[in-house]
């Protein structure tokens, strides 16, 4: 099982590393995903323009995309959100943002990881630090008593390490359930899989099924917290699959630039 | 990522009208403040009846809300290629398109408002536009809001949102540039209206085809 994830995983970063030859001369001839600025009619300049703004997303497998995005629309509003609603009326919201803080604190072995993969020796100080104040005052991660301290969890994961040396994002991808991603974040996700203590098989070692169990409870508990989001982005914008595939786009090349 | 749209388009509808100002003299960070202060007590106010707060809040947008720039901004290629009439006939349908989607956010915002506050950090001027940094605090999460502003005769209007650094414009962009390629103008114009009129009728999200 272990070497058929550890195949399947060498076979995307492979197919991974190659995309950023592919997608840059789908895309622009600078080589990056980021094209340059585009310009605007009456040759507007904006001071203030990211450059991850400008990020254009190739997207040859769209049917298949689609198509996973309205499987997971479908999960979203025929099972993930009526639990996450039956679970918000019955459990108060202190509770539900205490066990957000307690997975959040969990997360911190991939956060801390990938931060030190980076070289940033700050963040996984942080990190490290707010693990050991969460869990000791905090109780068990329950509050963030180190946000109160003025120290700030800071999103790191393995994709980002990945995008930090050079690997391009590749195209967009919609992975079922997991939801917008591309190949290089997905070989993330994998790598992430080893890292996290919920999951990995290296320590703590919990069985697949209780694995699954907390990974469930996790995102329900999260969706209990969101302000429809998902909702208010089919509700507003005239595609919605675009938009999503753009705003993700956007964010991973700006967390990645971080 | 969820975090970054949460608030994305009703704090929009905050960026349209924080741009109000009083002259030049004012900072943008001032005028920001001044605006998102007015919103939020207007949100806040149980007060005042629905019809009034929409429309107290409608005027503001009208006026202070820079459409012609968003629109030429959003088409950007497409601008140039588009013809004079295809021109106006996009501003106007974005504005619509603006002030509906908003008037049906501000509603859902005001029924959930919760115990949420902005933090102004930083502010930069430079060449004639501003960037006003604004943090959303909220008991879950702390979402980082930049407005870009651009100063015309003494107003300082809003230009892009941007949130957990996700450009709102850059966005619009992309998606409409999709559409139009595919679909061309009068595809785009017919998506528009139809929004238009589903937003006035209140679609359910759920029958929306994703």
């Amino acid at each position: 099982m272990r070497s058929l994830i550890l195949a399947v995983t060498l076979s995307l970063w492979l197919i991974c590393m190659s995309f950023p030859a592919i997608a840059a001369e789908q895309l622009s001839p600078t080589g990056a995903g980021i094209s340059a600025p585009v310009e605007n009619a009456l040759g507007f300049e904006d001071p203030f323009a990211e450059e991850s703004a400008n990020v254009q997303v190739s997207d040859p497998i769209e049917p298949f995309n689609r198509a996973m995005f309205w499987f997971n629309d479908k999960l979203y509003f025929y099972l993930l959100k009526p639990v996450a609603r039956g679970y918000r009326f019955i459990v108060p919201e202190p509770v539900r943002i205490s066990v957000g803080n307690f997975f959040s604190n969990l997360g911190t072995p991939v956060r801390f990881a990938n931060s030190a993969l980076q070289l940033k020796v700050g963040d996984a100080g942080i990190e490290l630090t707010r693990f050991l104040l969460n869990t000791t005052f905090g109780v068990a991660g329950l509050f963030d008593f180190a946000k109160a301290q003025g120290m700030r969890e800071k999103d790191e994961d393995f994709g980002q390490t990945l995008g930090r040396y050079g690997v391009g994002p590749g195209f967009y991808l919609v992975l079922p359930v997991f939801g917008p991603s591309n190949p290089r974040d997905a070989v993330g996700r994998v790598a992430d899989y080893f890292i996290d203590p919920i999951t990995s098989p290296y320590y703590v070692k919990l069985h697949w099924y209780e694995s699954l169990a907390l990974k469930t409870y996790d995102r329900v508990n999260f969706l209990s917290l969101d302000k429809d989001t998902y909702e208010g982005i089919k509700e507003d914008s005239l595609d919605p699959y675009l938009f999503i595939r753009n705003a993700y786009a956007q964010r991973r090349a700006a967390l990645v630039a971080e | 990522m969820k975090r970054m749209v949460k608030l994305f388009l009703p704090v929009l509808c905050l960026s349209l009208i924080l741009a109000m100002s009083a002259g030049a003299a004012v900072t943008p960070t001032e005028q920001v403040k001044v605006e998102v202060d007015h919103i939020l007590d207007l949100l806040k106010d149980k007060k005042i009846d629905s019809a009034s707060r929409i429309e107290q809040i409608d005027n503001l947008i009208r006026n202070r809300f820079d459409f012609q720039t968003m629109s030429q901004w959003i088409l950007g290629i497409n601008w140039r290629k588009a013809t004079p009439e295809q021109q106006n006939r996009f501003v106007d349908l974005f504005t619509q398109l603006l002030e509906t989607t908003y008037r049906g956010r501000i509603e859902a915002y005001v029924q959930e408002y919760t115990d949420e506050h902005v933090k102004y950090v930083g502010e930069q001027v430079r060449k004639g536009k501003a960037l006003v940094e604004t943090l959303v605090v909220t008991k879950s999460a702390e979402i980082p809001i930049n407005y870009k502003l651009l100063l015309e005769t003494d107003e300082w209007r809003v230009y892009d949102v941007v949130i957990e650094k996700v450009s709102l414009i850059s966005n619009y962009r992309s998606t409409y540039d999709e559409i139009v390629r595919k679909e061309g103008f009068e595809g785009l114009f017919n998506r528009m209206e139809k929004k238009i009129e589903a937003l006035k009728n209140g679609a359910d999200p759920k029958e929306v085809k994703p």
